[in-house]
């Protein structure tokens, strides 16, 4: 835990960097280094790793499953004996993929090869934060935005207008809750059910009609010509217009 | 095993016809046999018109030359026996040991039997009784005598007999037909084993012994075959996955370093646009690979099937919306249809492939109408099964390649249009379903998914 303490953030970590691949290792260390992370270690093979994981104690390792001397699914179960740092897997076959999928292996995250830079940084940042940043320090944030001229705090459930102020029930809150969370892009109508009624929406139809009435009643300025909340026939609804505060 | 019920039946059945013919046609042969000789014999010998010629003449008897003729060539002799006392009154040829005078059982037993050993017939006379005799040993005398009822009842006893027969000839065959039906019945396992593929030891001992060592021969043999195809099959699968795998660390530098030139802001944008293409390249390569190392995965059985309760409803909205979401261009109308009977159909499938399946097929209408099409994607129930139809009003398929798909000759073949079609085609037969694929007449294509 000292170590949490002394993190200032997720760039701190130093990284552990396993692959047999020369030219992917710098490529990798490239996109880590422009990315921000400083303290990058490479090893080349299992025995290499093993080593470096005694001496140096990563704060996270990317790991690649196909070593010459070992595979990377052994090499972590021998790491989790001693450690939980976080791991992220590179694998290049499709068999990998279902190992991965199918036992808990206790790896964070995989990614397939071939990556794009972002792929990689994304994720990697993804299980760091998880690891040293958890979200219960955060959770008492959400977001607050804004829809034209009506401001949206997903904290109190409150939806202010200039001379009012509604408070969203708790379904109408699910919804818009997923729905700003995949703003822009539409929604399926069977994910706004699992969000609100955790059911598929075979029977939900015209339960979830009246609660986005409801909702539209609450946020939009004129409810039977929505801007924001749009229905996308056939398939669900987009929540656009949104401004981060 | 029906096959060999059928065989014993019309074994049966046979040997019955065989033997029943047999009574038949030996009866027959009797019946001739005893007429015939019967007649040849009447022929050269009628006793009573030898008989009748003979006339009492003052006071002795003659014989036509005939009749007498007749009785010499014959070898044989006559007498007449006077009514009155027994005594001969009239001879010819007569042997020397043969009496003078009868009495009534004399006449009686001769009659019936033999005269010292010679065989005689006799007739009536109006004088006495006229005995003609062969030579010894020349006819086999049998005097018959049967109860009334015995010979009453003839007929049925006939019939009696031809069925017991028939019966017994039945019950013979069947029982060796049995013996043969039992040696036979591993032999037909043994076929059907083989068949059905599975390993086959018969014991090699008895009378069908060296067609029992044919059949475990073959089935030896299929084994072997079998297993060099499946270790073919799998050396090729892992070949493949081995090359998709060797491509892909390298592939994953080119796609780095040229995302990094792609977005590297000192660059000219001439530059930047060339590195991008070499990205996107790069990009259909990776699809390409793990297409490849997908379709030989599925043609073998190696890719697991990760079976769950799939909501295909939701799982076509979500595959839509996700085309739409990832920037889908405007050129585009991208439909989902729900009938009514289907809003609520849940097959078990694997939902990864499911889902990759329906999107090669929307991502297939796309790729081959740049200039933008209305896609439809349609879900109902037909006779129980879930048919799944994507079809747009675009180009459509060549005639050639519509025929490759329909009826696939070699299913792995890498076509110049991806495998994205025959990837969907693997992932429904993996489902147990059907594939269809045809041109639409007002233009545009549809591709029909029946899944169980």
């Amino acid at each position: 835990m000292t170590v949490v303490m002394k993190m200032k953030d997720i760039f701190d970590c130093k990284l552990l960097m396993v692959d047999d691949e020369p030219e992917l290792r710098k490529m990798v260390n490239e996109i880590l280094r422009r990315e921000g992370f400083v303290k990058i270690i490479s090893a080349s093979n299992c025995n290499e790793a093993r080593q470096i994981f005694i001496h140096e104690k990563p704060d996270g390792v990317i790991l690649d499953v196909s070593l010459p001397d070992g595979d990377g699914f052994s090499l972590l179960s021998e790491i989790r004996t001693t450690s939980a740092v976080p791991v992220l897997f590179l694998s290049a076959r499709d068999e990998d993929e279902n190992r991965l999928l199918g036992l808990g292996l206790g790896a964070d995250d995989y990614i397939t090869k071939p990556f794009l830079p972002r792929e990689l940084t994304l994720r990697l940042r993804a299980v760091l934060s998880r690891a040293y940043f958890p979200v219960i320090l955060k959770r008492t944030e959400k977001p607050i935005f804004r829809l034209g001229k009506t401001k949206i705090d997903l904290n109190s459930g409150a939806v202010i207008t200039k001379n009012d102020q509604l408070m969203l029930t708790a379904k109408e809150f699910a919804l818009l809750e997923k729905l700003y969370e995949n703003r822009g892009n539409i929604v399926t109508g069977d994910s706004l059910c699992r969000a609100a009624w955790s059911d598929n929406l075979y029977g939900y139809e015209n339960t979830l009609m009246v609660h986005i009435r409801r909702l539209r009643e609450k946020i939009e300025p004129e409810p039977s010509t929505p801007r924001y909340l749009l229905t996308v026939r056939g398939l669900g609804y987009k929540l656009t217009g949104v401004e981060d505060r | 095993m029906k096959n060999l019920m059928k065989i014993l039946t019309r074994y049966v059945l046979s040997a019955a016809g065989v033997a029943l013919i047999l009574l038949v046609v030996n009866f027959a042969a009797l019946i001739t046999w005893t007429t015939q000789s019967g007649k040849t014999v009447r022929k050269n010998y009628d006793i009573a018109q030898i008989a009748d010629s003979l006339l009492r003449s003052d006071g002795g008897y003659t014989l036509p030359e005939t009749a007498r003729n007749k009785i010499e060539t014959n070898r044989q002799w006559a007498m007449l026996i006077d009514n009155n006392s027994g005594t001969v009154i009239w001879s010819l040829n007569q042997p020397s040991e043969v009496p003078q005078s009868y009495t009534v059982s004399d006449v009686a037993g001769f009659t019936r039997w033999y005269l010292n050993g010679y065989p005689v017939t006799v007739w009536k006379h109006p004088d006495g009784l006229f005995v003609l005799g062969n030579e010894k040993d020349s006819v086999w005398k049998y005097c018959v005598t049967e109860p009334m009822a015995i010979m009453d009842n003839a007929g049925v006893w006939i019939i009696i007999i031809l069925i017991l027969n028939s019966l017994v000839a039945v019950l013979l065959a069947l029982l060796f037909g049995l013996r043969l039906f039992r040696s036979l019945k591993p032999l037909a396992k043994g076929i059907e084993d083989m068949a059905e593929k599975r390993p086959v030891e018969l014991s090699t001992c008895g009378l069908l012994g060296d067609l029992a060592a044919g059949i475990n021969d073959t089935s030896a043999q299929l084994k072997r075959q079998e297993a060099a195809l499946s270790k073919r099959d799998n050396a090729r699968t892992t070949w493949i996955a081995g090359i998709s795998h060797d491509i892909r660390t390298p592939l994953s530098i080119v796609m780095g370093y040229s995302n990094q030139l792609e977005e590297d802001a000192e660059l000219p944008q001439s530059k930047r646009e060339q590195a991008g293409i070499i990205r996107r390249q790069s990009e259909r390569i990776k699809t390409l690979v793990s297409d490849l190392s997908l379709a030989s995965k599925l043609e073998y059985d190696m890719q697991p099937i990760r079976r769950s309760e799939i909501a295909l409803a939701a799982l076509l909205r979500q595959t839509a919306v996700d085309f739409l979401n990832s920037g889908l261009s405007d050129s585009y109308d991208l439909d989902v249809i729900i009938k009514e009977d289907a809003q609520n159909a849940m097959i078990s499938g694997d939902e990864e492939l499911l889902r990759r399946a329906v999107s090669n097929l929307i991502a297939n209408c796309i790729q081959h109408n740049p200039n933008g099409c209305a896609i439809k994607v349609t879900l109902e129930k037909t006779l129980g099964n879930c048919s799944l139809t994507v079809s747009d009003n675009g180009v459509g398929f060549k005639q050639e390649m519509l025929d490759d798909l329909n009826h696939p000759k070699n299913s792995a073949r890498l076509e110049n249009h991806g495998l994205g079609l025959t990837i969907v085609r693997q992932i429904i037969k993996a489902h147990g379903g059907i594939t269809k694929f045809y041109n639409l007449a007002e233009g545009g294509c549809t591709v029909v998914l029946s899944l169980p």
